[in-house]
């Protein structure tokens, strides 16, 4: 039951963003017919899987949210941003329920009460449609309303059922009062119940079916539905089902008065005869009525899901198209590749040692198979960052509107692929920054007039691929950040003297240090002084680095850029002393060679490089080896937030694929090397994070000069 | 009978002794994952003394600790009977598998919880902390350790007091 449970979860929270994702675009454009088709089916299958796995209370609410939305979309009712907020609030309540589709909590069981009322208030004033009344279930979520309890005269119709099993039906063990049973609890039913007749009675075999049956229903079902019932006695029982009309025919007294039943024994009704009865009665006109209703609701409804005629091509290519893994077997497919492509390292390693012709063309055709299986792995954890712009689109909706200030949100670059893991760490950092956009960056409306902006303020989240690296760009046109306003700050807290010189970029920095915050009041929303430093940390957790970018009254644009992966990464093997360093290959410009005495020389720490002077670091110092330096290093010049840094080290080895893997929390203070991977050898590299290493050994040398 | 015999063993501890220079120390074995002969360890720069590098243990980077640094001794000299305990230990919650680059193993011993006597605060140089008992075998003192105080601890503190460290330095 649990995990079953944890089925209806997942899918549930699916559907629910896409909801959410349809009801946001139908707010800026209510008239969307598509949107509404979207929101319909959506709720639709919400209610099918709900009563699915049973939680009928869940199933009954959104029912009558979905027959609201059945006329918004018969254009009965206009979508007005009362439905739709009502609507929102319906979706907050799913989320909760989802965590406990029996309803058990009491504030839940309120708030269902609550909505399920006001839903109701919208179908009462629905125009022109006599059916609504009816169509709605009870609403009394406390009391379980059983399916029977339902008079739909719009989609129901009565069928005539004849049920004759064979004598032999007892011996595969069926009852077939379980399937009459069955069949009551689809509607309105009447039983017409015969036994065979006998003349001597012990030929009567108690282990003989000698009983049939007629039923008439009146049910909201399908004739396929009905055929279901009789699924598994196909074989061994008669089964005759006949539409007799198109409306509810047991609720008809006349007709029911008509029929002519006289017992077990007695004659049977047949199809034939009830239509007999149907034509000699008035009631055909009634059916008739009902029956031009449903041709066109027909046209509306052309399949059971409820999808709409345009739709329903591309719902089935999505179902097929993909499928449904948990992450931890993709976390341990992940690792296996990872694994694999160590192994395949050393196998390769082994090859080049011993030349054989045989050996080294297996060699070359695992390492082929072994980087697309990767490259496949990977791509798998690979996920769309759009899930998490969705989230965002809503908490801008809510979030402007608290704040009373009116933004468009736009968001580009959807489509972009991220690592799972990256994606869960971004949502937290990231929706900070949108707040603190909305907050301090978007002015009010009246402001924004004054200033001669449009009133409406716009935030734009973009996401790209650039080389190896992923960028997300925040931007909003609001007032943007005065880079004299921080340094005045910063002074004030005495972060900074008032003789540092600072450029630009190290001003706007600043903003990252923490129990740092220009905002004059703390609001609700951001301004609390932390958040800046964590989100920092965060997407440094993530090897991404983030930038700000503020002109006065213009906007302000903050940029992410990020790993594409934790996992796997390019670098550059090369060695100090006896241990192996790995650089990665996405920061590395140049390598040169140069000799001992010229960096020994060199009390600056510049080297001079095809004319360029850059500044080097010696990592046989800054990593204390103890032992003799080489006359000869090779200086590798990195690219650093925008200059470039040389970084010595006795050889290169060559490049190298390298499957990160963490050192743990022993490690901790030695943050300048990410993690460690295995060779092919079987040695470890240590994996350099350049860009910590260039900020913490010449911030130590400027203390030094000092 | 068989009751008593159940309880005996229900309280029946096994316990992983090992030896640094001269002492006898003992680590519960449900702790222990395995033992290695020592591989080539990789130091991480500018990482206190007592961490002596990573190692690979079968595709896995495993973090390896000189234990006897740890307890203020002299830094462990290589031997044909050094080798390494693989072990998890619990440090806030958070499970941990770390080596213990220690002198030599000895045996397994089924300790009851009877035999486990409370460390003597006086006359112990160690911090009464790190131990969680001592057991007498063979007329020789075994300490039982608290592993993870010992391997949380971020600086040498097994000792009492540094002037205890001092002493030992001196002799």
């Amino acid at each position: 039951m649990e995990r079953l449970q944890q089925v209806f979860k997942e899918e549930s929270d699916d559907l629910l963003q896409n909801l959410e994702q349809s009801l946001l675009s139908l707010e800026k454009n209510p008239d969307d017919e598509n949107r509404i088709a979207e929101i319909f089916r959506a709720m639709h299958t919400l209610k099918g899987n709900s009563s699915m796995f049973g939680f009928s209370k869940i199933a009954d609410f959104v029912h009558n949210l979905e027959t609201l939305y059945s006329h918004i979309r018969d254009k009965n009712l206009k979508a007005t941003s009362s439905i739709i907020d009502c609507t929102f609030q319906v979706l907050d309540l799913l989320k909760v329920l989802v965590e406990d589709p029996i309803v058990t909590d009491e504030n839940n069981l309120r708030s269902l009460a609550d909505l399920s009322v006001r839903i109701l208030t919208f179908l009462e004033n629905v125009d022109g449609s006599e059916t609504s009344q009816e169509t709605v279930k009870s609403t009394n979520v406390v009391e379980d309303s059983s399916p029977s309890a339902v008079d739909a005269k719009a989609t129901t119709k009565t069928f005539y059922i004849s049920f004759i099993p064979s004598e032999e039906i007892f011996e595969d063990g069926t009852n077939p009062l379980f399937l009459i049973e069955e069949l009551t609890e689809m509607g309105k039913s009447k039983v017409f119940t015969y036994i065979k007749p006998f003349e001597i009675i012990t030929d009567y075999n108690v282990e003989k079916c000698y009983t049939s049956w007629e039923i008439l229903l009146a049910t909201e079902s399908s004739l396929n539905e009905i055929k279901d019932v009789f699924l598994f006695v196909e074989d061994t029982a008669e089964i005759n089902i006949e539409e007799l009309s198109g409306g509810n025919l047991i609720a008809n007294a006349d007709f029911i008065n008509a029929i002519n039943y006289t017992g077990y024994s007695g004659e049977k009704q047949t199809a034939e005869k009830l239509k007999e009865i149907i034509d000699s009665m008035d009631i055909k006109e009634i059916t008739s009525q009902v029956k031009e209703k449903q041709a066109a609701m027909a046209q509306q409804i052309p399949d059971k899901d409820g999808a709409p005629p345009t739709a329903p091509a591309a719902t089935k290519e999505k179902t097929i198209s993909s499928v449904r893994v948990g992450s931890d077997k993709l976390d341990d497919l992940m690792n296996l590749v990872s694994e694999l492509v160590t192994t395949q390292a050393g196998l390769s390693l082994y090859a080049e040692h011993n030349h054989t012709t045989a050996l080294e063309s297996i060699t070359e055709n695992v390492e082929k198979l072994s980087r697309q299986l990767r490259d496949i792995a990977f791509s798998m954890t690979l996920i769309p960052i759009n899930n998490l712009f969705g989230r965002f689109q809503r908490m801008i909706r809510d979030v402007s509107a608290n704040l009373n200030k009116s933004v468009e949100f736009i968001t580009q670059g959807g489509e972009t692929e991220l690592d799972k893991t990256i994606i869960e760490y971004l949502t937290d950092p990231l929706l900070h920054l949108l707040r603190n956009s909305l907050d301090h960056g978007i002015e009010s409306p009246e402001e924004r007039k004054r200033l001669g902006k449009p009133p409406k303020g716009t935030i734009t989240l973009k996401a790209y691929y650039s080389g190896v690296n992923v960028f997300i760009q925040i931007e909003d046109d609001g007032k943007g950040i005065d880079a004299n306003v921080i340094k005045a700050s910063a002074i004030k807290k005495g972060m900074i003297t008032p003789e540092t010189e600072l450029t630009e970029r190290e001003i706007y920095d600043l903003i990252f240090s923490a129990g740092f915050s220009t905002a004059k009041e703390v609001t609700d929303v951001s301004g609390r002084g932390v958040g800046m430093d964590v989100v920092k940390r965060n997407i440094a957790d993530i090897r991404g680095e983030i930038t700000v970018d503020s002109k006065v009254n213009i906007g302000t644009k903050i940029t992410l850029k990020l790993p594409l992966t934790l996992s796997i990464t390019d670098g550059l093997l090369v060695q100090i002393s006896d241990t192996y360093y790995l650089i990665p290959l996405s920061v590395v410009s140049k390598c040169h060679e140069v000799t001992k005495k010229s960096l020994a020389d060199e009390l600056n720490k510049i080297v001079v490089l095809d004319g360029d002077q850059i500044p080097f670091l010696d990592l046989r110092k800054e990593f204390r080896v103890k032992d003799e330096a080489p006359e000869f290093f090779q200086l590798i010049v990195v690219e650093n937030e925008g200059r470039r840094v040389g970084l010595t080290v006795d050889s290169i080895v060559g490049e190298y694929q390298a499957v990160l893997k963490p050192l743990g929390k022993y490690y901790r203070h030695q943050d300048f090397i990410s993690g460690g991977t295995i060779l092919g050898d079987g040695t470890i590299a240590l994996v350099m994070d350049t860009s910590k290493i260039i900020n913490k050994f010449s911030q130590v040398n400027k203390e030094e000069l000092v | 009978m068989s009751q008593i015999a159940e309880n005996i063993l229900e309280n029946l501890q096994s316990f992983l002794t090992f030896r640094l220079a001269d002492e006898h120390f003992a680590v519960n074995v449900l702790k222990v994952i395995e033992i290695l002969e020592v591989p080539k360890i990789t130091k991480v720069p500018r990482s206190p003394d007592y961490m002596l590098g990573v190692i690979n243990l079968r595709g896995n980077v495993l973090p390896v600790i000189d234990t006897r640094i740890k307890f203020s001794m002299e830094k462990t000299e290589y031997t044909v009977n050094t080798c390494i305990i693989v072990m998890s230990i619990d440090i806030d919650g958070e499970e941990l598998t770390l080596g213990a680059l220690v002198d030599a193993v000895d045996e397994v011993l089924d300790i009851s919880a009877q035999q486990i006597k409370d460390s003597p605060s006086i006359g112990s140089q160690y911090n009464p902390e790190f131990i969680e008992g001592v057991v007498k075998v063979n007329e020789e003192f075994v300490m039982i350790l608290n592993l993870g105080k010992v391997f949380s601890a971020d600086e040498v503190q097994i000792l009492k007091d540094s002037q205890n460290k001092d002493e030992k330095k001196k002799k």
